[in-house]
């Protein structure tokens, strides 16, 4: 009996086409009421909604010298929802005129056995933390406040330390490859929240030294 | 005395001053000397007014001053051998104080005597002529200067006032525009993009997702022309919305008999007058909820006409234009259509039958706004936010479908199966259904008297389901003949029946199953009816039948049957009813009592005649008594005998 026959052609449809665009910034934990009632404000009239989730990023070693890097993140909030698997891919180097970061994105969702799965796979983690705060909706934009925690015990996600005394605030979209009409909204956005935080396009391969 | 040396003798006046004090280092201060003025004032106060020189008594002109002058000489006379002391230096202040009291009394004096024109008169001093004219002019010419400048300083004063007063206005305007904005953005969503204020009246922060911007810019309405009256309806802030949404809209839902001409769709043009705007509310509140309520039917109308459009279903649905036809029941038609006036003239448009009464479903157009609302809440139910945190949007069962492998079946199970156009055709079919029963009940109880119907609807109803309890009785007999009872339940497109007794039937839509269905229930009655009367007079029911197999066949239903006997068995009653045939009522009676009797030899014994012989049918048309078991008592007490 033959194994059915695997395409070798790469899978183009689907989710794999999928830019994310994004803007980041910070606040201090002193602002963080007034922007978050701004948020209220700006965004879909819901709810506010809470989060903690635990992140685990993992690192494949190949040859080449970059590694391939998978993030794989669960809720600490909501223990029974699935793992999240992302690959985000190199930022685009399109033209400089556009407003936000944009990048390849891949999002799977896993079942719980998601670390050992990747650990036979090969992939080694390199670092986990644990990030709560708020999360908020406005059409298909997504904006994340969240404070980062460093895990001092590796798979003890109770005892944390805060790694800064600010937020990290980030303005997200989801969209298929091609469309950029969504870099204008997220600029007149980023704009409303002007004077609380400055987003921008923070390009994370410049960020090492 | 010579000799020595001189000495220097310094001679100092006396100080005149008189020194006030002296300080402690020896500085001396004087009293500073009366001035002039205050020297005078000292003075004056010791001069005594009231008491003249001894020489004046009264104004008469020449003697006192004779008299003054006489005295002055050897005054005089004497002042040139010595200096008078007694002439103090006010001496001639009062000497011209009085010389002018005099020339006043003279004055006056000849004033009087003028005055009575007897002993003197007053004439007109001729004036040199050429001394006039250029003095005139030059009056002329100051006089127009000087009330030129005095014009000037009013007109500027009354410029300034007039400034400040317009200023004034403009300020309370402007506080005016500041208070309306701040009422208009407790109510709306407002931004500020440059120099423009705009907002957003659409349902996108609510959920929608309908591609419209649905922004409005506010105007500010401020610079007015002072001189013309302000206007009743007068507002600092206008509001500008977007032309499509301007006038209004609403979304009329009908059911008609099915139209046999195509050609007549998507012309709807009944309008229904705007509601009356509340007294008290802005301009501004009245169109932006007007232009919200038209990008929601906007919406709705989108949204089941996507449907429409895409839906596979038996009988297809037509979209045209503005109309949305569908047929939910054979020979009937169910229109949804958008009408929207912009308000700008009236539309004259002839339509082929007259204008008909409003069949608009109010209800259901209700029904499609509230559903389109929930629709949006939908989209904002935490269930799409995404835990963790970084997975995209969507709903939660949906991120379970890859880790737990659904299959199709499941899948298709989470996702939203029905639309708005399954969801509002199917209410309209009930309501249709629910009608028509009502009216087919109805028409039932007003044309048949003899049992009555009664109908019992249930107040609290679903969408999808309604019920009601008939009653099928008789007059006056309601307490001895109630044994049909019947729940019906309309639901969407069947009538579920369930009797008292536990049958349930299931009926279609169709008017005439349930017509048939009362009137069987009716003529069972009947029979029922007397069963229940049997017992309570005291006979006995022989035989009871719901369903005869004897007889002329029913068309509708089937004929029933009883058999009650009279306690003393001679009698015995025999009824057979039927929807169709009408009821037939036969009396049996004992052979004693007829008129042939065969003789014969086998009955030997006289008692056999009590037997009941042969029957005779009754007219029952003839028989008093206004209804079938009134008619009934009476027979069965006719044919019960005194005792």
């Amino acid at each position: 009996m033959e194994a059915p026959q695997v395409t070798v052609m790469p899978v183009t449809g689907g989710t794999i086409n999928m830019m994310e665009y994004l803007l980041q910034g910070s606040v201090f934990d002193q602002a963080l009421e007034s922007l978050l009632h701004r948020l209220r404000g700006l965004c879909d009239n819901m709810e506010p909604e809470t989060f903690t989730d635990h992140e685990l990023v993992y690192l494949l070693k190949g040859q080449q010298g970059n590694p391939f890097i998978l993030r794989a993140r669960r809720s600490l909030s909501h223990p029974t929802s699935p793992w999240h698997l992302r690959y985000l891919g190199q930022p685009e180097v399109g033209d400089k005129s556009r407003h936000a970061l944009v990048r390849n994105c891949v999002d799977v969702a896993a079942s719980h056995s998601l670390p050992e799965f990747l650990n036979e796979m090969g992939f080694r983690m390199d670092h986990e933390f644990v990030a709560n705060g708020h999360i908020f909706r406005k059409g298909a934009m997504k904006i994340v406040v969240s404070k980062l925690s460093r895990i001092l015990v590796p798979g003890n996600t109770e005892n944390t330390e805060r790694l800064s005394l600010s937020f990290l605030v980030e303005l997200s979209v989801l969209a298929p490859a091609g469309q950029d009409t969504m870099s204008e909204d997220m600029r007149s956005f980023a704009e409303q929240l002007k004077p609380l935080v400055h987003l921008e396009k923070i390009d994370p391969s410049k960020q090492r030294h | 005395m010579s000799g020595g040396p001189a000495v220097r003798v310094s001679i100092e006046s006396t100080c005149e001053k008189q020194v006030q004090e002296v300080a402690l280092d020896g500085t001396e201060t004087y009293v500073p000397p009366l001035s002039m003025s205050q020297n005078l004032a000292k003075l004056a106060q010791r001069i005594d007014f009231s008491q003249g020189s001894d020489s004046e008594e009264d104004g008469i002109d020449g003697k006192p001053r004779d008299r003054e002058w006489t005295k002055q000489e050897p005054e005089e006379e004497e002042g040139t051998v010595k200096f008078q002391p007694s002439l103090w230096p006010w001496d001639s202040v009062r000497n011209n104080l009085r010389s002018a009291l005099t020339e006043m009394c003279v004055l006056h004096d000849v004033l009087s005597v003028v005055k009575e024109k007897k002993y003197m008169a007053l004439d007109p001093v001729s004036q040199d002529p050429t001394a006039g004219k250029t003095p005139q002019v030059f009056q002329l010419i100051s006089k127009k200067k000087s009330l030129g400048t005095a014009a000037q300083l009013l007109l500027k004063g009354a410029e300034k006032l007039s400034k400040s007063v317009a200023e004034n206005m403009e300020n309370r305007r402007q506080r005016d525009f500041n208070s309306e904005l701040l009422r208009l953005r407790s109510q709306w969503k407002l931004r500020k993009v440059g120099d423009k204020i705009l907002g957003d009246l659409s349902y996108r922060s609510a959920g929608s997702l309908f591609p419209h911007h649905g922004t409005f810019e506010v105007i500010k309405n401020t610079d007015l022309d002072l001189d013309k009256k302000l206007p009743e309806d007068y507002c600092p802030l206008d509001v500008q919305i977007p032309s499509d949404l301007e006038g209004s809209a609403y979304i009329k839902v009908s059911i008609q008999k099915q139209a046999p001409d195509i050609g007549d769709l998507g012309t709807v043009t009944l309008f229904r007058r705007p509601p009356k705007t509340k007294a008290g509310t802005q301009q501004w509140h009245v169109k932006l909820e007007a232009a919200q309520n038209v990008l929601l039917c906007k919406e709705i109308f989108a949204q089941l006409s996507r449907e429409a459009v895409q839906i596979k279903s038996q009988i297809p649905h037509i979209v045209v234009k503005n109309q949305i036809i569908s047929q939910p029941f054979p020979g009937l038609q169910l229109s949804i259509s958008l009408c929207h006036s912009t308000g700008e003239k009236k539309n004259h448009r002839a339509t082929p039958d007259k204008p008909k009464p409003d069949d608009h479903l109010y209800v259901l157009e209700h029904n499609l706004h509230q559903m389109m609302r929930e629709f949006h809440k939908q989209q904002l139910s935490s269930v799409v936010m995404p835990h963790p945190a970084s997975a995209p949007f969507g709903h939660k069962r949906m991120r379970l479908a890859g880790p737990m492998a659904y299959d199709k079946a499941e899948i298709t199970s989470l996702q939203h199966n029905e639309g708005l156009l399954e969801k509002i055709i199917k209410q309209a079919k009930h309501i249709f259904l629910r009608s028509r029963t009502a009216r087919t009940i109805d028409s039932l109880a007003s044309r048949i008297e003899d049992p009555q119907i009664q109908a019992h609807w249930s107040n609290i109803n679903d969408v999808f389901e309604s019920s009601v309890k008939v009653l099928i009785t008789s007059q006056g007999y309601e307490q001895i003949c109630k044994s049909i009872q019947l729940q019906l339940n309309i639901g969407v497109e069947q009538i579920r029946v369930v009797h008292r007794d536990g049958r349930v039937v299931t009926l279609s839509h169709q008017e005439q199953e349930l017509q048939d269905f009362l009137l069987s229930q009716m003529s069972q009655h009947q029979v029922h009816a007397v069963q229940q009367l049997a017992k309570v007079m005291g006979w006995h029911v022989l035989s009871f039948s719901n369903h005869v197999g004897l007889g002329p066949v029913e068309s509708i239903g089937n004929a029933s049957a009883v058999t009650v006997a009279s306690p003393n068995g001679e009698y015995a009653i025999s009824v057979r009813n039927g929807p169709e045939s009408g009821c037939k009522v036969l009396v049996q009676f004992p052979r004693s009592q007829t008129k042939e009797l065969p003789k014969s030899d086998v009955i030997q014994d006289a008692k056999w005649s009590h037997l009941r012989g042969p029957s005779k049918e009754v007219h029952w048309s003839k028989m008093e008594g206004r209804n079938f078991v009134y008619k009934m008592e009476l027979l069965m007490a006719a044919l019960t005998p005194c005792p």
